[in-house]
Formats: C-alpha cells, sequence, structure tokens
C-alpha cells in the first residue's frame, strides 16, 4: 500500500489522477499548490508524489528543491511546458521523470509503477561480472535476463545482442553499420537498415512511451545509445 | 573662490588703488624724469639749463657791450659836436643801462666769468675776474665767442672750446651778411664760463641750477624706488582686475557689460588714441617743467612753485589716466578670452570668418560637377602659370613638384573615403545594418553619401528590430496561449479515458466517447504543432549544427515509419548513393522535417502506391525527395501548400493539423537549407536541400 501525493492547482486534474491512482490500488493525498505539498510531506508518509510545475504560491521547481532538502521520495513533475529547457532544470533540481501535459493517463500509471519499483527495490540490481544496468533496465548476462523495474521481458538473441552491446558502453553513440558489424559479425553491405526496425521493437519493449524514450535514445542521424546515468 | 571673484566692493578697491598708485607713479614718474638728466651727467654743467643758461649770459653780455660802443660812439660824437641836440638825455639812458649791466655781471651778484679780448689777443677791453685769476682756472668749461662790432651792430660766430678735451667747433662767419660800410669793424673775442665748484652765497640762475642739479642727484633714487613700487601694485590691482573681470556674485559664468558690445578692434583703436595722447600730454608737461625749472630765476619765486606742484599733478593725472585706459583695454580683453567671444566681437575677424564661410559654403554647396570643373581648372590655370613663368631651375621643379603632391594627396584622400564607403555599403549589404560607416575625415561629398547610407540603414535596422520584436511577441502570445489550453485539455483527455473504462448501456455512446477521444488527441496535437510552427518560423528554437550522416537519419526515419505506412498499403522506396552522405544539420530538426513528410504521406498518399525517398550528393549540396500520389487531386498551388493551416483537400476530414509543411520548411531555413515543393497532377514532391558535409 503506498501513498502518493497529487499536487496541482487544476483541481479536475487531481480528482481524475486520483481516480486513475486509486483505481490502481494506491493511496492518496491531495494538495493544490507548492506549500500545500510540503505541508502534506510533513505531515504523512509518501512515497511517490507527482508535481505540477506551474502553481501559484509555491511553484513545482521550488517545492521540488525544498522537498529535496530532506527527502529522496521520487518525485514526477507534471508540466505543460514542452521545452527541453524545463525538462532539464526539472530533472537538475533533483526530479526523477517528468510527463509532460496533456498526458496519457497510461503513461502516468506506468511511470508511477516505475519509480515506486525502483524507489522500493532498495538499490536495485547488484554490480558484478556479467551483470549490465541502466536506470531501471538490468541486464544478467550469465542467465541472459533482462529485467525493466524488475520485470523480465523477453528480447529476441538480436536485440538482446543489441541491448548488450549499447548497455556495455553506456552514452557511447553506436551508428547503424557498428551495430551491425558487431552484433551479426558480418560487414554492413547496405543490410544495416534492419538494425533500425530491431532497435524500434526493443525501444517498444523497454520504454513507457516508446516516441519519447528515456534511456534507449535516438541520436538522430548519428545513431543510437544508452544513456549514460539513467 | 568665486565669491571673491564676484565681490564689487573688492573690485571697487581695486580700481581705486590701481588708479591711485598710477597717479603716485605718474608724480615719481615725472620727477624722476626731469631729474634723471641730473644723474646721467658727472657735472652740472653738461646739462642744456647751463648752456641756456651761459647763452642767455653771452647775449647780455654782448648786448652790454654793444650798449657801451653806442655809448662811447655818442660821447665822440658830442666832443665833436655832431651830434643831435637831445644827444646828453640819449647818453644818459645809456649809461644807466650799461651800469646795469654791470650791476648784473659783478662779481657780487653772479658765478659768471668772462674776459673780452681784440681778436688778437692782445688787449683786454674788459672782465669781472680778479687780477691774478686766470681764466681757464676760474671756470669749470671755457667758452670762446667771436664776433664782429659795426656801428650799431653785431654779427658773430660762437666757437667754442673745450679745454680738456680739446674738441670744439667753430661757425665760419656768414658770407655776405657784411654790409658796405666805410669803417672798419672791430673784431672781437669773448671768455666766459661758470665755475664747477659753486655755492648759495650768491644767487642767480647758476646757483639755481647747481641747486637743482643737487637736490635731483640727491632724490632720484627716491623718485624711482617710488615709481618701481607703486608700479608693482600697479600691476598687482591690474591682475586683481583682470581675475576678477567678467565675474559677478550670484550669476553662473561670465558675464559681459555694454563695453563688450563694442566691436574690439574700434575699442582697442580709441583707446590705443588715448594713450598716444596721454603720452604726448605728459611728455609735453615734463618738459615744460624742465625749461620751467631752468628759467626759474625769471619768474616770481612763490607762482613758479605753485605752477610746477600743478603741473607734476597734472601729469600724475595723465599717467593715472593712461594706466586706466591700458587697464579698461585689458580688462575688455580678458572678459572677452573668458567668455570666449574675442573673435565674435572683433570686426575684422566677423569680416574675415564671414568671407570665408561665405566662399567655403559656395564651394561646398556647389554642385559636384562643378567642383570637378572648378577643380580641375584651377589645376590647369596654376600649372599653365607655372609653366609660363617658370625659368626651370630648381625652385621651378620644386614648385612643380609640390602641386603634383597636392594633387596626389587630395586624390588619395578622395580614394580612401571612397574605399571606406565601399566598405561599409558591403558590410550593410551583407546584412549588418548596425554597421555605421565612419564618416570622420571623408570628403564632403563622399560624407553625405554615407551619412545618408548611415540613415538608411539604421531605418531598416529599426525595421527589422520592430518585425522580430513582433514576431518573437507572436511566438510568445502563442506558446503562453497553447500552454493555457494544454491544462483544460488534460482534463478533457483524463475524463475521456476515464468515460471510455466505464460501462455505458446505450451503444451509442462508446461511439460519441470515440468520437470524443479521438478529437481530443487531435487538438492536443494540433497545440503541439502551433507551439512548433510559431517556434520555428519566428527562429527562437535554438539550432545545435553538427556533421550527420544522412543515409543512418533516413535508416532510422524509415524503421520509424515503415510499419505505418505498411499499414496504409504503401510501399517506400529508398534510393541511396554509395556510402554515407554527410551534411551540417541540428539532428532532431531535420528529423521533425522528415518526420513531417513522411507522416504526410501516410496522411494523404493513395493506398497501395509508392513512396520514393530519394538522396542525392552534388555540388556541395545534398537534396533529399520526397514523392508520392495524392489520394485527392491537388488543386491547390505548391507555394500555397506551404501556408500554415492548407491541406490538399480542402474538406478538412482527414487527420492533421496543416502545419506540417510550413513547420518543415521554417525547419530547413533554420538550418541553413531550403525547402522546396512541386506539384504535378497528383504527384506531390517535396525536395529538402542542405549543405554538404566533407
Amino acid at each position: 500500500m503506498y501513498t502518493i501525493l497529487i499536487c496541482d492547482d487544476d483541481r479536475d486534474i487531481v480528482s481524475a489522477l486520483d481516480i486513475y491512482l486509486t483505481s490502481e490500488g494506491y493511496q492518496t493525498i491531495k494538495a493544490f499548490n507548492g506549500k500545500e505539498a510540503i505541508r502534506a510531506a510533513e505531515t504523512h508518509e509518501i512515497h511517490l508524489i507527482l508535481m505540477d510545475i506551474m502553481m501559484p504560491e509555491l511553484d513545482g521547481i521550488r517545492a521540488t528543491a525544498k522537498l529535496r532538502e530532506g527527502s529522496n521520495v521520487p518525485i514526477i513533475l507534471l508540466t505543460a511546458k514542452s521545452e527541453d529547457t524545463d525538462k532539464i532544470l526539472g530533472l537538475n533540481i533533483g526530479a526523477d521523470d517528468y510527463i509532460t501535459k496533456p498526458f496519457n493517463p497510461l503513461e502516468v500509471i506506468a511511470r508511477v509503477k516505475s519509480q515506486l519499483r525502483r524507489y522500493t527495490s532498495l538499490g536495485g540490481a547488484e554490480k558484478g561480472p556479467g551483470l549490465l544496468s541502466a536506470g531501471p533496465i538490468a541486464m544478467d548476462d550469465g542467465a541472459k535476463v533482462v529485467t525493466v523495474d524488475g520485470e523480465p521481458i523477453s528480447l529476441t538473441p538480436i536485440e538482446y545482442n543489441i541491448l548488450k552491446l549499447l548497455l556495455s558502453h553506456p552514452g557511447q553513440v553506436f551508428s547503424s553499420a557498428q551495430i551491425y558489424e558487431q552484433v551479426w559479425n558480418d560487414p554492413a553491405y547496405g543490410s544495416e537498415n534492419t538494425v533500425a526496425v530491431h532497435i524500434r521493437h526493443l525501444r517498444e519493449k523497454i520504454e513507457i512511451n516508446p516516441a519519447e524514450p528515456r534511456y534507449l535514445k535516438v541520436v538522430w542521424g548519428l545513431g543510437y545509445k544508452i544513456e549514460k546515468g539513467a | 573662490m568665486n565669491k571673491l571673484q564676484g565681490n564689487v566692493i573688492a573690485k571697487l578697491c581695486a580700481w581705486a588703488v590701481l588708479l591711485a598708485a598710477a597717479f603716485g607713479a605718474g608724480i615719481f614718474g615725472v620727477r624722476a624724469m626731469l631729474s634723471f638728466g641730473s644723474v646721467a651727467d658727472d657735472s652740472w654743467q653738461n646739462s642744456s639749463r647751463y648752456y641756456n643758461a651761459v647763452n642767455e649770459r653771452r647775449r647780455e653780455l654782448v648786448e652790454g657791450i654793444k650798449l657801451s660802443q653806442q655809448l662811447e660812439q655818442l660821447e665822440r660824437q658830442m666832443e665833436e659836436g655832431t651830434a643831435s641836440p637831445l644827444a646828453y638825455a640819449d647818453a644818459e639812458a645809456l649809461r644807466e643801462e650799461r651800469a646795469k649791466v654791470e650791476e648784473q655781471f659783478s662779481r657780487q651778484n653772479t658765478w659768471f666769468r668772462f674776459r673780452v679780448l681784440t681778436d688778437n689777443g692782445q688787449t683786454l677791453l674788459g672782465t669781472n675776474l680778479n687780477d691774478d685769476e686766470a681764466m681757464i682756472r676760474a671756470v669749470q668749461n671755457v667758452h670762446y665767442f667771436s664776433f664782429e662790432l659795426w656801428e650799431g651792430d653785431i654779427y658773430g660766430n660762437a666757437s667754442y672750446y673745450d679745454p680738456e678735451t680739446g674738441e670744439g667747433y667753430s661757425d665760419p662767419p656768414t658770407a655776405g651778411l657784411n654790409p658796405e660800410t666805410e669803417a672798419a669793424p672791430l673784431k672781437l673775442v669773448l671768455e666766459y664760463g661758470v665755475p664747477e665748484k659753486i655755492d648759495d652765497s650768491i644767487q642767480d640762475e647758476f646757483s639755481q641750477i647747481w641747486s637743482m642739479w643737487n637736490m635731483d642727484r640727491a632724490a632720484f633714487d627716491q623718485y624711482l624706488t617710488g615709481f618701481l613700487s607703486l608700479g608693482a601694485l600697479i600691476l598687482l590691482a591690474l591682475v586683481w582686475v583682470l581675475w576678477t573681470a567678467g565675474h559677478r556674485a550670484g550669476a553662473e559664468g561670465t558675464v559681459t557689460t555694454w563695453q563688450e558690445r563694442i566691436f574690439f578692434d574700434l575699442y582697442a583703436a580709441v583707446m590705443i588714441a588715448s594713450e598716444v595722447c596721454l603720452a604726448a600730454c605728459f611728455i609735453w608737461t615734463a618738459e615744460q617743467l624742465y625749461w620751467g625749472a631752468a628759467n626759474v630765476y625769471s619768474i616770481p619765486n612763490q607762482d613758479f612753485n605753485g605752477f610746477y606742484k600743478l603741473g607734476v599733478m597734472g601729469a600724475g593725472a595723465f599717467f593715472a589716466a593712461g594706466v586706466g585706459c591700458a587697464a579698461l583695454l585689458l580688462r575688455t580683453l580678458a572678459v572677452r578670452l573668458k567668455a570666449g567671444c574675442l573673435g565674435k566681437t572683433t570686426l575684422l575677424c566677423r569680416v574675415v570668418t564671414w568671407m570665408v564661410k561665405t566662399i567655403h559654403d559656395f564651394l561646398r554647396f556647389l554642385p559636384f560637377t562643378w567642383k570637378l570643373v572648378l577643380g580641375f581648372g584651377a589645376y590647369v590655370v596654376f600649372s599653365f602659370w607655372l609653366i609660363a613663368v617658370g625659368r626651370y631651375d630648381g625652385v621651378f621643379m620644386l614648385m612643380y613638384f609640390c602641386l603634383q603632391l597636392v594633387l596626389l594627396l587630395f586624390l588619395s584622400w578622395w580614394a580612401y573615403g571612397y574605399h571606406r564607403l565601399r566598405q561599409g555599403t558591403k558590410t550593410i549589404a551583407k546584412g549588418d545594418l548596425e554597421y555605421q560607416i565612419d564618416t570622420r575625415r571623408m570628403p564632403y561629398d563622399l560624407r553625405l553619401q554615407a551619412e545618408d547610407l548611415n540613415n538608411i540603414s539604421a531605418g531598416l535596422s529599426a525595421a527589422v528590430d520592430e518585425k522580430m520584436k513582433s514576431e518573437r511577441f507572436k511566438a510568445e502570445l502563442i506558446t503562453n496561449v497553447s500552454h493555457d489550453l494544454k491544462t483544460p485539455l488534460t482534463s478533457i483527455i483524463n475524463y475521456v479515458n476515464l468515460l471510455k473504462s466505464t460501462d455505458q448501456t446505450d451503444p451509442k455512446a462508446a461511439e460519441y466517447i470515440e468520437v470524443l477521444d479521438r478529437k481530443s488527441q487531435r487538438l492536443k496535437k494540433l497545440t503541439e504543432d502551433l507551439v512548433e510552427a510559431s517556434k520555428a518560423s519566428t527562429g527562437v528554437l535554438s539550432v545545435a549544427r553538427e556533421k550527420i550522416g544522412m543515409a543512418q537519419l533516413i535508416d532510422q526515419a524509415t524503421a520509424e515509419w515503415e510499419e505505418r505506412l505498411t499499414q496504409q498499403r504503401l510501399t517506400l522506396v529508398t534510393t541511396l548513393p554509395e556510402g554515407e552522405t554527410w551534411v551540417y544539420a541540428d539532428g532532431r530538426h531535420l528529423w521533425r522535417v522528415i518526420d513531417n513528410l513522411l507522416s504526410n504521406c501516410a496522411k494523404y498518399a493513395m493506398e497501395g502506391t509508392r513512396v520514393y525517398l530519394d538522396l542525392e550528393r552534388g555540388k556541395g549540396q545534398v537534396a533529399l525527395s520526397v514523392k508520392n500520389i495524392s489520394r485527392e487531386p491537388l488543386n491547390v498551388p505548391a507555394e500555397r501548400l506551404m501556408e500554415r493551416f492548407v491541406r490538399g483537400e480542402e474538406s478538412r476530414s482527414t487527420e492533421g493539423s496543416g502545419l506540417g509543411l510550413s513547420i518543415a520548411r521554417s525547419l530547413t531555413e533554420l538550418q541553413g537549407g531550403s525547402f522546396d515543393l512541386a506539384v504535378d497532377g497528383d504527384l506531390f514532391k517535396a525536395i529538402v536541400t542542405l549543405p554538404q558535409a566533407n
């Protein structure tokens, strides 16, 4: 039974989120501005916070900064601002994830679940030989098992090998031709366009919102990479 | 400091001190001048006063000799009985007069010493020397005078002899003045002089001159000291007057008076004329006093003392007036200099300035063609003159060389100005509208041109700024509006979703919810596109251009879209050149361009047709073209398709915001590329051209 703090100045959005999260079996606390959120976080045991950015009295960014002073509870920012700079600012200030408005309720639930699993699994997968991880993605090369937030996912051998290549070099950009040569062990003669398709499938399996990937990123015109430190 | 400068009392005091000191200095000055002669000479007998007095004595003596001659003649005639009946009375009168002269020349009454001799020097006719005295020892300078005595008249020539230096002069007897007379003239020589050492025991003009000489010698130093110290005081007061000139208590800056409204040269002329007059008066007074003092014996003493004092005072007044005039002139000069209006208030300067300005303006505002013609004419005339009068020597060569040098310098000046103008124009033409051409030291005509250009560029720059500002404002407005739209839209999407999860008894309700869902999703897409379109077209998006591979990008894009295109039964045909094709672009923006184009294909292409994706490179350019067959007839010109909210079909029944092509074009142009559309029947073709990277 996890308690989730929902904070938004729009009461209808709070109610809608309340309905979704309650139906998923979470307990919710409502707040309508940053100050109420901080007060609620002090008086209750909170496991996750959904926080809007544009709010009266105390905005989401300042509230997040304030909460981070004494807590590492996961915070997901809900933002109507779609500019990159806002997202980067939010993440730098200590938020764990962000969702842009107007959001899909299913995506919200998926992200909430993902954050809760990571928060409660206390450190996640251990580091060790044959163990690779990035964010919620963990790969046990010995057992040939890949988990996302602890949930095992099924991958084809090619998808598995591509993921292994990318995971073992986080932050490095691999072009389709390089991936093809390393995974297929064949020189690439224009047949590398299959790589892109495989990666799209892989992304759909790993990412909550494949159109807006958080971990397996497309570097347009150059290749693909696993986000470093994600 | 300012308070002191503006103090009226201090000013008046300074003027009073100046005039008083000048008056005193004038008095001391004239006295010093009068006594200067006495100091300059070692002997009191070198003064012209002495000469005048001694000459006067000589004249009287000669008159006396003439008298006694006449008396002798008369007595002789009386003895002979040829005299007129009343000759006795005449003789008595003559005797009286002679006695008076003898009295005058007696040793008891004068320091004058004389001897009268016949011209051979043998016979002594008369003297006032003692018997044991020699003339040469009795007096300082012995003067000689020879003259001829006829009956009743004297013709003489002065001769001077200085026994100390041996110098002397002698005028020859005036020829032709001797009338024809039966009696031979009596030739006489007069020796006379005055002793060097005299005193007040005998009162005559010489004792007077001597005592004045002594007094002058004693007093000169005092006079000079007085004059110099008062002169210093005058200078001090003058400095004060000049320092405070033009300042007034409670007034900022320099205050001018009516005096400064008079032209300076006129003022100065009047003042200098006054100075000359006053100086003449001063000198005239001094001269009068000098001679007056020398001839004092002929004027009763009391009267002369009054006259002398008055004269000295008058000289002081003249001097004071002169100093006052000079001070006034200097004061107005100082005020004019302080106010910086000396040139403006000088008639000559005004006239010259006016003439120079008129000629300058005439030349300056002359049409350029006329300037050229006149300038060239002047050059030709000067050259011809030089050649015509030239003697073809060094000077000629030097002048000719100078002429050419001046011409060269002038042309270089022009050429340099033109070069700057050209550079500036080029810079502005390249788009730097902020650039201002430096017009300093430019020829006048070029400067006009440059200034006009600067004005144009400033106006243009302001217009562009204005446009940019309004575009930015528009983008901001759209961003804010869409942000405000997003919050209610979030609620709509969420509650529609909730509705979907509830059970609906009416089967139609599920259908309606489906419509709501679709339209809310479209609204979402529309607001996102709107923000992006406005940002892309106003250029507020940041562009990070780097070297990216087109083949890789097309590969990635194909992977994203292949599935959806296949659903629409569209076949994607990709043609790529050998190897990777590199371009300079922002990967995310270029992806959006291709994304929009492929999304267009998915939306508007006729089902079952092929979509061609061709990449070509050459001439430093890379062209990506997307071709498809439109489902609906494309009865819209290609240009209009790129306008916002325009779609190939007018019914707007299909999904899509109508912003896709507009965004694609703006993003392409942001990255320095070009975006072209071509419509040929139902064939729709979009070409993205980007600069190739090596």
